[in-house]
């Protein structure tokens, strides 16, 4: 047959469009030794295959299993088309090479001149697949006459003849991904019923008491099917007359079992795939089958939000069909029911939340199905839009995602455009997915890394001039579009609605418009919907930025505790800054910033606040670094040059408040934007703090010297929460004021001057101005209120001589120099360690002294009404018991335990437990208890712009704070349940560790 | 709208009913009710009808005192009272303002003793026998009421009154949908037992609140006056409320295990453990009142002591003997409960005590076979048989210290239930009873 015989050079081999000439000269070569050479004819139709290669080694291995090669050889290169098709299912699938190479008569399957014009029926698979196991389609109940491993061989068999052509005509014709999703869920659906014909002859003359069906859920009940994939399924049994319900149930349950096997078991054959039903009733912890009653009776009483998703998609598919229709029949109202469900609009800020969340780390670059903007995103986004709408709107109710995504569409839920780039990205990803696949018969949604293997997957697409670059390039583009899916489907249809621009598209309605609104967490849509519309109407820039913008924002606004109010901010920052320059780009880029603008707008009415005084400090948030508070030594150096080069005291003044504004401002947007800790927002506004009273004295010192040397020295000595370098948002500053007159000075003179410095020093911090004002507290001095502001060194000794009464010494325990003159501050300090960390430690009298008088502070100084358990500085448990228990602890044990001779609370109480005063968990939980009040004391300030000692009462404020502190929304009841808690815990330690 | 409450609805304009009660319990046990016009009855599903917290015990503090009774559709039902014609009632949640459970609402605390149940995989069945007294009045104070006859356990006395008032009590409690197993005279003069059919939980205590109000109610129709008190003659027995407790995992008893030991699973036996370890700690809940302990310790069959035993009346968990072929039908018995206990409350931390078990794995201790009455102080010790608190003062002292009742109260019930019990002993401890009186006076 030398003349057969054709040249292979590398060179033809390659134009034929194999990649390893070699490898497939090989082959050729190994054809022809066997005498079966390939004509030159069949070779010129390798061009178009996906992977030419693997195509060549296919079909040698066909033609050499082959009966009758040379019959097999000259029908294929006679018939063009039935050539084409065995090529591209050999070039696109090796699972298939090798079901052929094992069943070389199946080919004749791909001959069939109609396969591109019809596709079989589902009652036409299901024949097929039920006959292969011997069972009767016409029977109601048809029952394998073959049994055990030879039936699912059979249905093995059968099922990939039937894929086969399915993919034949996958590869070679215009068939819509839609259609051949379709295709295999029915193909799905006549296996099921196939293996449900196999359990019935393995389970026996009792598999007739009952009436069993098989729902299909997920893709199969979606009729949108992959190749291989988990089948979900939810199985449904009745009694038969005089059958008991439990013995149904049992039947059930062995049917339920086989059916599973039979599809499941690894044969000869090997496996169709998995069937999977943990979506039924309680899950994988349920009972396989149940009666429609008992399916009922769940759903109504316990399915979760997300179960009813699942129900969207739920189809009778095999087994007693009248059934599975009663099932979903009766389940089906309650899908859209669920949207009226207590609890909804948390559910599905959760699940919306899960989706942009939930993507594993590893490989999310390669996922079609999981990674953001992938397969499951468009899902699970429609299936949410089909719940919050499908309600009130029949049209939404299909279980079918480009369907549903339509019917959107038309109904004016999503923008027209964006639905259908939406569905041009999902068919091309299901593409992708189901060409991955076909390759092995394998469950995988990932893509290929290496060159080879994303060829074969661009030219299996259809791209063939730069298969690589042009497959990545629309990936990539696609994987865009559906990126900012959220924003395209909840919200920017929000704005069309809004618009007052004819369109000609139909567009969301104004009461599905608030239905929306509400079910994204505003409470107040009509409120929300204008301000949408004053943000985005009108022809400038800043509108024309804001239409872009606003969709993205929404979401972000919706992810916070109170959404309306970060609307409501927006609008009117947006207003302030009008059409600033720099305001206008960073919102156009809409990075970060934006983000955060948000977050802090929708969350914390103090930093609003804050913002509205002075807009430009949005600028602040655009900084990297924007919420790491600033240290002291940065802080101090800034202010000092400010004033510096101010004009009067009061405007040096004004200019370290203004920069104390901007550093509360950062601080507790840090807190919203969780960029500070529980323990570290205290030393940071004490820094603050600090930085601006050494430099306002500064200021008032000079002001009163006026040019002339001081006849005294001057300090201020913080206390309570500032000297322990533990001040919240809402706290004063307490403070004490000395002085020492200089060696010749009249002490006279000196003092009216040190009370000069003082009162500037109060009147500078406390000037009107738009600035939240330093209030400064000078009440622990002696003798309180009637007593001396300002007092000499001398004259505070010989008043803590004589006087010294014990809750003054327990009050110094937290005093510590925090400006003026460093020596004063240092002498000061020496004057008052004798008091606070007593020689002896304390007397016994002095101990039920300290008892006695928190009792009755316990007792009185609450303020009427209100509730002990909740008040965080007072209650039981709370601020003031364990910063007394610690105190207590300092006062007998500093003199010997250094480490206890500390300003701070925490410091001191981990130094007691590691001194073995407390236990460690004593420690533990005064500390837990201690940093929650001062955390709820915070976050209600960072929330409402108000202070309070106690956890709100209105359930609004309530949640508010709760989402500062980080709770889902709709659980903020735990942020009261969990502060019970832990100030009762801490509570019984202070009774044991300060009362016993 | 949902199907449920259409149907409320429909049948509230059909059966022409002129209003609606709304039901709700407070912390300690008692109905409330609040009746509303069936125009009201829409906003009431939509939105739930405010009252003022602040007047119900336990709800709230009068500043925040505004709350919502949201009724539950599928409790709907038209009360068989005589000469109220077209009234109906429906159990209620407790919201709060902004639509979200309220923490104080017992109901809502047995909603999460059973969601944690139930992501455990367990749903929870309770059947309950209730014993209560039937008086010919409620007597002047200080007067002895008079039982309504002398019979004993299960007689049958044909001309009997208490026959007549179970039959009635029986037939309106029907008519409530409320299916009554079983019915007797109890050993004491005047005193009877009828059992619910076991249900979940949550049914069962909305249905023993509705029982307690009908036995009233059909005891003052036919001039008697019934009462739940535990222990309201003191020579007798007093009113227990045997609970038969299961568990199940979907369909199937999860105590059920063919084989073994009683045919209690493993599950079975580490929730027994459970009750037995926590129960000193839930005593003040399953017996909450003063006169609860005249019950536990006036002997009998009441339990007064922490052991288990097989068909052991005198233990306090029973487990019953096992009717071959009636897997489903594995229960125990827990016998310190008494009729007037809040059922809320009551199965939760019986629920959560059994959990803890089976979370934990406690092992069961041995069984105790013998009467443990009969026992001496010295041999109950020898064995490790623990006694129940004596009276409220000590079963108040250790459910103080217990993180499982905190828990499962939630802090706010926890707090309420504690400050009002201790009240109620503080008042208790103020009298000067006529024991003292009739023992001091003459003598001392």
């Amino acid at each position: 047959m030398a003349s057969g015989r054709i040249e292979t050079t590398p060179g033809r081999l390659s134009r034929w469009g194999f990649v390893d000439a070699a490898a497939a000269g090989g082959v050729l070569d190994r054809l022809a030794a066997g005498g079966t050479p390939l004509p030159e004819s069949l070779l010129n139709r390798f061009g178009p295959v996906a992977d030419s290669n693997g195509a060549l080694s296919g079909l040698a291995r066909v033609i050499e299993a082959s009966d009758d090669r040379a019959a097999l050889l000259g029908a294929l290169e006679s018939d063009e088309v039935y050539s084409e098709r065995i090529l591209a299912v050999l070039g696109a699938s090796s699972a298939l090479g090798d079901h052929l190479a094992r069943r070389p008569d199946d080919c004749q399957l791909l001959a069939d001149a109609d396969l591109a014009l019809s596709r079989p029926t589902a009652q036409g698979m299901r024949a097929a697949l039920l006959a292969a196991v011997g069972a009767d389609p016409e029977s109601s109940e048809p029952t394998a006459g073959v049994s055990g491993s030879a039936a699912m061989e059979s249905l093995r068999v059968e099922y990939r003849r039937l894929l086969l052509t399915t993919a034949a005509r996958d590869l070679t014709t215009e068939a819509d991904v839609s259609d051949i999703a379709g295709e295999l869920a029915d193909l799905a659906s006549a296996a099921l019923e196939s293996a449900l014909a196999i359990a019935r002859s393995e389970v026996g003359a009792e598999a007739a008491d009952v009436r069993f069906a098989v729902i299909a859920m997920g893709k199969c009940g979606g009729r949108e099917l992959n190749y291989v994939s988990d089948v979900d399924v939810i199985y449904v049994v009745e009694p038969k007359p005089e059958v008991d319900e439990q013995t149904a149930t049992n039947i059930g349950d062995r049917l339920a079992a086989a059916l599973s096997r039979a599809c499941s078991t690894v044969t000869a054959e090997g496996a169709l795939w998995e069937v999977d039903a943990a979506l039924r009733p309680e899950g994988s912890a349920g009972v396989l089958t149940r009666t429609l009653a008992s399916h009922l009776a769940y759903y109504r009483r316990w399915a979760k939000t997300w179960e009813f998703q699942a129900l969207l998609k739920a189809r009778a598919v095999a087994g007693d069909l009248d059934l599975g229709r009663e099932y979903v029949a009766a389940l089906s109202p309650l899908i859209w029911e669920a949207s009226a469900r207590e609890g909804f609009v948390s559910d599905v800020q959760q699940m919306r939340r899960r989706v942009e969340a939930n993507v594993p780390a590893r490989e999310v670059d390669r996922q079609l199905k999981l990674s953001p903007g992938g397969l499951r995103d468009i899902e699970f986004s429609v299936q949410l839009l089909q719940l919050v709408h499908g309600r009130g709107d029949e049209s939404l109710r299909s279980g079918n995602t480009l369907q549903a995504l339509d019917s959107l569409a038309v109904g004016g839920y999503v923008g027209r455009d964006d639905a259908v780039a939406l569905a041009d990205a999902y068919r091309f990803l299901r593409t992708l997915e189901h060409r991955l696949q076909l390759r092995r018969l394998r469950r995988t949604h990932l893509m290929p890394t290496d060159a080879a293997s994303l060829r074969v997957l661009g030219r299996s697409v259809g791209y063939t001039r730069d298969p690589v670059e042009e497959l990545t390039s629309e990936w990539r583009r696609h994987a865009r579009e559906v990126r900012r899916l959220h924003e395209k489907l909840f919200y920017r249809p929000l704005l069309q609605a809004v618009a007052r621009l004819e369109t000609g598209e139909s567009r969301l309605t104004p009461e599905a418009a608030k239905q929306r609104m509400v079910a994204l967490g505003y409470v107040d849509p009509e409120g929300a919907l204008r301000h949408l519309e004053a943000l985005t109407s009108g022809v400038s820039r800043r509108a024309a930025i804001q239409r872009t913008l606003l969709p993205v924002m929404l979401g972000w606004f919706a992810d916070a505790p109170d959404p309306d109010a970060g609307l409501l901010g927006f609008r009117r920052v947006s207003e302030a800054l009008g059409s600033t320059h720099w305001y206008l780009a960073l919102l156009r880029d809409a990075g970060a910033t934006a983000e955060r603008l948000a977050r802090v707008l929708a969350t914390s009415r103090f930093a609003t606040d804050l913002l509205l005084r002075a807009p430009d400090a949005v600028a602040l948030l655009a900084a990297d670094d924007a919420l790491r508070p600033r240290t002291f030594d940065e802080l101090r150096g800034e202010m000092s040059s400010t004033t510096g080069r101010a004009e009067s005291a009061e405007a040096a003044a004004g200019a370290v408040r203004a920069i104390r504004r901007r550093e509360l401002f950062r601080i507790s947007a840090a807190e919203v934007l969780g960029g500070v800790g529980p323990a570290e927002s205290g030393p940071a506004l004490t820094a603050v703090a600090e930085a601006a009273l050494q430099t306002v004295l500064d200021v008032a010192t000079a002001e009163v010297a006026d040019g002339a040397p001081a006849p005294t020295r001057f300090a201020v000595i913080g206390m309570g929460r500032l000297g322990g370098s533990e001040l919240g948002l809402g706290s004063d500053l307490d403070v004490l004021f000395v002085h020492e007159p200089t060696g010749s000075a009249d002490d006279e003179d000196a003092s009216r001057h040190a009370l000069g410095i003082a009162t500037e020093l109060r009147r500078l911090l406390t000037l009107p101005a738009p600035d939240p004002p330093m209030q400064i507290d000078a009440d622990l001095r002696p003798e309180g209120r009637s007593g001396a502001l300002v007092r000499s060194l001398s004259s505070y000794r010989a008043y803590y001589e004589r006087w010294s009464l014990t809750w003054e010494s327990q009050a110094l325990l937290r005093a510590r120099p925090v400006a003026g003159d460093p020596d004063v501050g240092a002498a000061f300090t020496e004057l008052i360690d004798t008091m606070r960390w007593p020689q002896g430690g304390l007397s016994a009298t002095e101990i039920i002294e300290i008892r006695r008088i928190k009792a009755r502070v316990e007792s009185e100084r609450l303020p009427r009404g209100a509730d002990p358990a909740l008040h965080t500085k007072l209650g039981p448990g709370g601020i003031a018991d364990v910063e007394w228990t610690v105190q207590l602890l300092q006062m007998r044990h500093a003199v010997q335990v250094e480490q206890l001779r500390t300003t701070s609370t925490l410091g001191a109480l981990a130094a007691a437990s590691d001194a073995g005063l407390l236990t460690d968990r004593e420690a533990e939980t005064l500390r837990a208890a201690w940093l929650l009040a001062t955390q709820i004391r915070d976050a209600i300030m960072v929330a409402k712009g108000r202070a309070s000692d106690s956890v709100p009462r209105d359930t609004g404020d309530l949640a508010l704070v709760a989402g500062v502190l980080g709770y889902e929304p709709g659980r903020s009841g735990e942020l009261v349940e969990d502060y019970r808690r832990v100030t009762r815990r801490s509570r019984a330690i202070v009774e044991k560790v300060f009362y016993a | 709208m949902d199907k449920q409450q259409e149907f409320v609805l429909r049948t509230t304009e059909e059966r022409d009913i002129r209003f609606i009660r709304l039901w709700f319990t407070d912390v300690l046990g008692y109905l409330k009710s609040v009746a509303v016009a069936p125009a009201e009855l829409e906003a009431a599903f939509a939105e739930g009808i405010g009252f003022d917290g602040s007047a119900i015990e336990g709800f709230a503090r009068v500043s925040e005192s505004d709350m919502l009774v949201k009724p539950d559709p599928t409790s709907f039902t038209v009360l068989p009272w005589r000469g109220e014609p077209g009234v109906a009632r429906m159990f209620c949640d407790i919201l709060m303002p902004d639509g979200s459970p309220s923490f104080a609402d017992p109901r809502y605390v047995l909603k999460r003793a059973l969601g944690r149940a139930a992501d455990m995989g367990f749903t929870f069945y309770t059947h309950p026998e209730i014993e209560f007294f039937l008086f010919n009045e409620l007597p002047d104070p200080g007067q002895r009421p008079t039982p309504i006859d002398n019979g004993g356990y299960f007689d049958h006395t044909p001309t009997s009154v208490g026959q007549n008032f179970r039959r009635d009590a029986i037939t309106m409690l029907e008519a409530m949908g409320i299916s009554v197993e079983f019915s007797h005279h109890e050993g004491a003069p005047g005193q009877q037992e009828i059992d619910l059919r076991y249900a979940d939980a949550l049914s069962t205590a909305d249905n023993l609140m509705t029982f307690r109000t009908v036995v009233k109610e059909v005891a003052l129709s036919q001039g008697l006056f019934a009462s739940f008190m535990p222990k309201p003659l003191a020579e007798h027995p007093g009113s227990g409320m045997h609970t038969h407790l299961s568990l199940f995992e979907g369909d199937r008893n999860a105590f059920f295990e063919p084989g073994a030991d009683y045919q209690l699973s493993k599950v079975g036996r580490s929730f027994i453990a459970g009750l037995l370890r926590h129960a000193p700690e839930i005593t003040a809940v399953t017996n909450q009142w003063v006169n609860s302990y005249k019950r536990l310790y006036g002997g009998g069959e009441a339990p007064a002591y922490v052991c288990w035993g097989h068909n052991n009346r005198s233990a306090m968990v029973r487990v019953p003997m096992y009717k071959p072929q009636k897997g489903q039908s594995t229960r125990i018995e827990v016998r310190t409960l008494d009729s007037a206990c809040n059922p809320y409350l009551a199965f939760a931390v019986l629920l959560a005590a059994g959990l803890k078990g089976v979370e934990e794995d406690y092992a069961l201790p041995a069984g105790a076979e013998d009467d443990v009455w009969s026992l001496t102080e010295g041999e109950r010790r020898a064995m490790g048989i623990e006694p129940l608190p004596q009276n409220l003062a000590e079963a108040i002292a250790v459910m103080e210290g217990s993180e499982l009742v905190a828990e499962t109260l939630g802090e706010q019930v926890f707090d309420f239930f504690l400050r009002n019990k201790r009240a109620e002993w503080h008042d208790y401890r103020n009298q000067v009873t006529a024991f003292e009186l009739e023992r001091y006076l003459p003598a001392l």
